[in-house]
Formats: structure tokens, C-alpha cells, sequence
């Protein structure tokens, strides 16, 4: 074979790494530049072919990982081709995979074949929050019994702390309701209707487990407006727009016992 | 929990196991034989959870190795976005300081280019400028963990024409030059010496003096013309031979033991171990 001048013209690291880099992604794979490398180049053609499949397994793997419902929903061989797809428009750019795959259901929305089914933009963008709950930072269980000691004044100017782990979403779809179909191994993610209506969740990690519930309006009011950073009496007030006859009394300890309020200062 | 026995290092020897997540449970509800693990630091670089609960429940009972996939350590100049590598450095540099670990390896590989990361060990060209590099490269990551860093060959399917040295060679190098230690992945080894057309016993023999701080093992598989390191076998036979070879050079060193591909039961991985530690004890 020819030496193509134009493939590496010097043999200095920067270079050759990127013509390595070049032949990895260069479509179609036939017409990649080889010439870099040592011995027969049809070896070094298959060879090259064992790294773009790791690659691409590995991108694959680490959408999978995060997109465990998405993928159920549309079928591993559809997922994988979704990857791919996405992979050639917005790869990786961490050391950490974990990170990967951020802009998914961006990606989808504008993604006509996926339109079929018009709610995997929102599972997608639960599903990101899902995975990030994971890795959120741990936080020491709260103890409500110190609120006994404030006053009702100091009360309303207090500022509720949600973890780290939470993420509130207001969706057209049931996707609370279609994430814990396929999470939980007896449910029956047929039997859930997209259709139904519209949820608001709630992402949160009571323990090591992330959980995803709906809420109602003004449960979802009120923590909305405390993860915007909202004092009490504000985020009182967003509940009581949305219902008047809302009531805390119940709800707080409920959410500090799963470690969705961690911190009222 | 900072202060049991088993935090301290130098306690650090016999034969070890990669800890993969379908063995998480095996660690939390029992304490498995084994002498010390090892996980990937990117499994562990979140703020909290589950996986670094898993990692600190083990790191009160054993020694834990942290081993490096996503630094890009021997991008070349221009190649990786510098603030990348430093985050991604000061990320594993906070994990190091969370766990205490007996020591961080990377590989001598690239992986990210420009705004890409590939998430793969990709090999690089063994020249003289390339080791210039590299030693700078090294010497930052040093810098910013506090500690020598120790960094493994990788297998590899290309090797660059340009080459002016054996991996090996540019590893004693690195070494010679920032005090690096090397990881020695006697499997690598093997398939490297197959794939590239080397002999991997002289290979080993002729540098007695690596200062070899930690041995991988671990299966490969077979394609056409080509040994892939999949690590989803048991360690072939004659990678075995080469450990006795790694052993007799460099003595006992602390060695592990990988599968990352079909993991198995962890007593088919234990039981790899135990086939370490008897040549180890073999040889001490």
C-alpha cells in the first residue's frame, strides 16, 4: 500500500495520536488511514476494528447503565443503534463515564425515529436524574425534633433544605408511574397507560435506593419552590395557590423520614 | 474506622482481586479470602451513594489498590483539554484522600482528544519525545496526589512504526525519570509479545530491575490473528509461567487478579487468587 503522505506527515506523539484517533471514527472504516502502524495492513485494518468496537461497546454500555427504563422501552437493539446514533453527535468528554449521556433526552426530542413513542424524552430526562441521585453526596438524617425549640417568626424565614439527590419534574406523562413499572420486577409496565395524564415527581434517595413518586400540586409547589431556595413562608405560599386547604403538619416529617428535606436553617 | 490495622499500607502484600459490582454483596455480608482488592477509581468518583459506601465498608477490612481507566495520562501536547486532566486528576486525588488507598496506577495509554474522551486504552508510540512528555504528564499527576503514581502496560492490537523502544523500555524510563513505580500486567505482557511478535519471557528478563509495585493477571480470548484482553477468562497457562518468570525477578510482589467480562461466582475468582498466592509462596 501507498504511503499516504497527507495521513501522518511527522511521527510526533501529538500526531500520531491523532491519526489514531482519525481512523477510529473515520467512516466508512475501509478508508481509515493505517499507515501509522506496523506490519501487514490488512492486520492492522482488523485490528483497528477490535478498538472501534470497544469504543463503541463502551459507550453503549454506559447509556444502557443510565437508561436502563428507556432501554426496556424501545428494545436492546434499538437502544444500541439510539447510542450509536447518539454517540457520533455528542460523544463522551469525561474520563468518567458516569457523566456520559447527559444530553439524552435533548438528543431524543429532536430525534424524529423516536417520535413512536413520544414519551421517551421525559422518561429519559427522569431516568438522567435517576442516575445522578446515585452518585449524590450523602446526608445525615435530620432531626425534627429541633424545630420544637424555633419560634413561629423564625419559622417562616427558614430556608428548607432539599438532598442533593432530588430532582422535581413536571411531566404531560405518567413517568413516575412508567419508570416504577419497569424498576419493580412484578410490575406490569403494559398495564400502564401513557396516556392517563400528566405527573409531577419527585426523584429522592432515602437511603442507598433511589425511589421516583408523583406528588400532588401543592406538595410539588412547595418543594419547587424550597429547591429554588425559598424560605418557608414562600414555599407555604406556592402550596396554598395551588390548595388552600394545604397543611404542612403531616407532610414534613413524612419527607424528612425519606430524606427528602434534610435541613430547615 | 480510620484507625483499624488494615488502613495502614504497609500491610499491603499477598494477592488481591479486582472488586466488581456483582460481588458487592459478597463483601458487605462476608469478608471473602482474599488479601487486598482493587477497583477502577471512576466507579467511585460521585459524591456519595451506594458504590462508595460498598468501597469504604471494604476499605475497614482490606487493603484497597485504586486503579485508573480515564486519565488519558500519555495524551501528548495540545492533545487532552488541560482542564480536564486537572479535574479529572483533583477527582481522584479526593478519592485517594477519602480511601487512603495502598497505592493509584494509571496506564501508560491516551484516550481523550480534544473535546472527545474514547473511554479506551489506547496505545501510544514509544519515542524519545513521547517519553518527554509523558514524564511531564506523570510528574503533574504527582503532584497533584501526593504520591508516586504507579503506571501498568497495556495490551495492545497496534504498534506505531514510529516506535524507538519497547514498552517496557519506556516504561523503565518513566520510571528512572519521575520515580514512578510500574504495574506490571503480566497478561498484557503475554498478549502484547503474541499480537506485536516479541518474545515475552526475554522481554521480562531484560529488565531485572523495573521497580515493579504491583502485578496484574487476568484471561484473554482468542480472535483470528489477534489475543484480546478481555479478562473474561481464567489465567491461560502460560501467562502463569510468565508470573513464575515476574516472580523470580522481581519477588512477591502484591498481585491481582481480574475478570471483567461473564464475571463469574466470586469462588472461581478466589480460587485464581489462591493459584497466585501458591506461586508466590512457591517462589518466596
Amino acid at each position: 500500500m501507498a504511503r499516504d503522505a497527507a495521513c501522518t506527515p511527522v511521527d510526533d506523539l501529538a500526531s500520531l495520536q491523532r491519526a489514531l484517533a482519525a481512523a477510529l471514527v473515520m467512516q466508512p472504516p475501509e478508508a481509515a488511514c493505517v499507515d501509522p502502524f506496523a506490519g501487514d495492513p490488512g492486520r492492522a485494518r482488523r485490528r483497528l476494528r477490535l478498538y472501534r468496537g470497544n469504543v463503541q461497546a463502551n459507550a453503549r454500555k454506559a447509556l444502557r447503565n443510565a437508561y436502563p427504563v428507556c432501554a426496556a422501552i424501545v428494545g436492546d437493539a434499538y437502544f444500541d443503534a439510539l447510542a450509536d446514533v447518539y454517540a457520533a453527535s455528542t460523544p463522551s468528554t469525561s474520563g468518567d463515564l458516569n457523566e456520559y449521556g447527559d444530553r439524552l433526552a435533548a438528543f431524543l426530542s429532536g430525534f424524529p425515529p423516536a417520535r413512536e413513542v413520544p414519551y421517551l424524552p421525559d422518561v429519559a430526562q427522569l431516568e438522567w436524574s435517576v442516575h445522578r441521585a446515585h452518585y449524590a453526596a450523602d446526608v445525615p438524617a435530620f432531626d425534627i425534633a429541633t424545630l420544637a425549640a424555633i419560634s413561629a417568626d423564625a419559622y417562616a424565614s427558614l430556608r428548607v433544605a432539599l438532598h442533593p439527590a432530588c430532582t422535581l419534574m413536571d411531566s404531560k406523562w405518567p413517568v413516575a408511574r412508567i419508570w416504577n413499572a419497569h424498576r419493580d420486577e412484578s410490575g406490569a409496565p403494559e398495564d400502564v397507560d401513557p396516556d392517563a395524564g400528566g405527573e409531577r415527581a419527585i426523584v429522592y434517595r432515602p437511603h442507598f435506593r433511589v425511589e421516583v413518586c408523583a406528588l400532588d400540586a401543592a406538595d410539588y409547589a412547595f418543594l419547587d419552590a424550597a429547591a429554588f431556595g425559598g424560605t418557608m413562608a414562600e414555599a407555604f405560599a406556592a402550596a396554598l395557590r395551588t390548595d388552600p386547604a394545604f397543611t404542612l403538619d403531616a407532610k414534613l416529617p413524612d419527607w424528612v423520614g425519606r430524606r427528602i428535606v434534610v435541613g430547615l436553617a | 474506622m480510620n484507625d483499624t490495622p488494615a488502613r495502614s499500607a504497609r500491610e499491603w502484600s499477598g494477592v488481591g482481586i479486582g472488586l466488581r459490582a456483582p460481588h458487592y454483596r459478597d463483601f458487605l455480608t462476608a469478608s471473602p479470602a482474599v488479601d487486598w482488592v482493587e477497583v477502577h477509581s471512576e466507579n467511585f468518583l460521585g459524591d456519595g451513594g451506594f458504590d462508595l459506601h460498598v468501597l469504604e465498608d471494604v476499605r475497614a477490612r482490606y487493603p484497597v489498590a485504586l486503579h485508573g481507566v480515564g486519565l488519558s495520562l500519555a495524551a501528548g501536547p495540545g492533545l487532552d483539554d488541560q482542564g480536564r486532566f486537572e479535574r479529572h486528576l483533583s477527582r481522584i486525588a479526593a478519592l485517594a484522600r477519602r480511601i487512603e488507598p495502598a497505592l493509584v496506577s494509571e496506564h501508560l495509554s491516551f484516550g481523550a482528544l480534544d473535546a472527545r474522551h474514547f473511554n479506551d486504552l489506547l496505545p501510544i508510540p514509544y519515542t524519545r519525545e513521547a517519553l518527554g512528555h509523558v514524564v511531564s504528564r506523570v510528574a503533574r499527576a504527582q503532584e497533584a496526589l501526593g504520591r508516586p503514581l504507579v503506571v501498568e502496560n497495556v495490551s495492545s492490537y497496534l504498534a506505531f512504526r514510529a516506535s524507538e523502544m519497547s514498552e517496557l523500555e519506556f516504561l523503565a524510563a518513566l520510571a528512572a525519570t519521575t520515580g514512578c513505580g510500574v504495574l506490571l500486567d503480566v497478561n498484557n505482557l503475554y498478549v502484547n509479545a503474541f499480537n506485536h511478535g516479541f518474545d515475552a519471557k526475554s522481554e521480562l528478563e531484560r529488565f531485572p530491575h523495573l521497580p515493579v509495585r504491583e502485578i496484574h493477571l487476568a484471561g484473554h480470548a482468542a480472535a483470528d490473528d489477534t489475543l484480546i484482553d478481555d479478562h473474561g477468562a481464567r489465567v491461560a497457562q502460560d501467562v502463569w509461567s510468565l508470573y513464575e518468570d515476574a516472580l523470580r525477578l522481581h519477588g512477591p510482589v502484591p498481585t491481582l487478579v481480574e475478570w471483567d467480562t461473564n464475571i463469574p461466582a466470586l469462588d472461581v475468582l478466589v480460587g485464581e487468587a489462591d493459584g497466585a498466592r501458591c506461586r508466590m509462596h512457591a517462589r518466596g
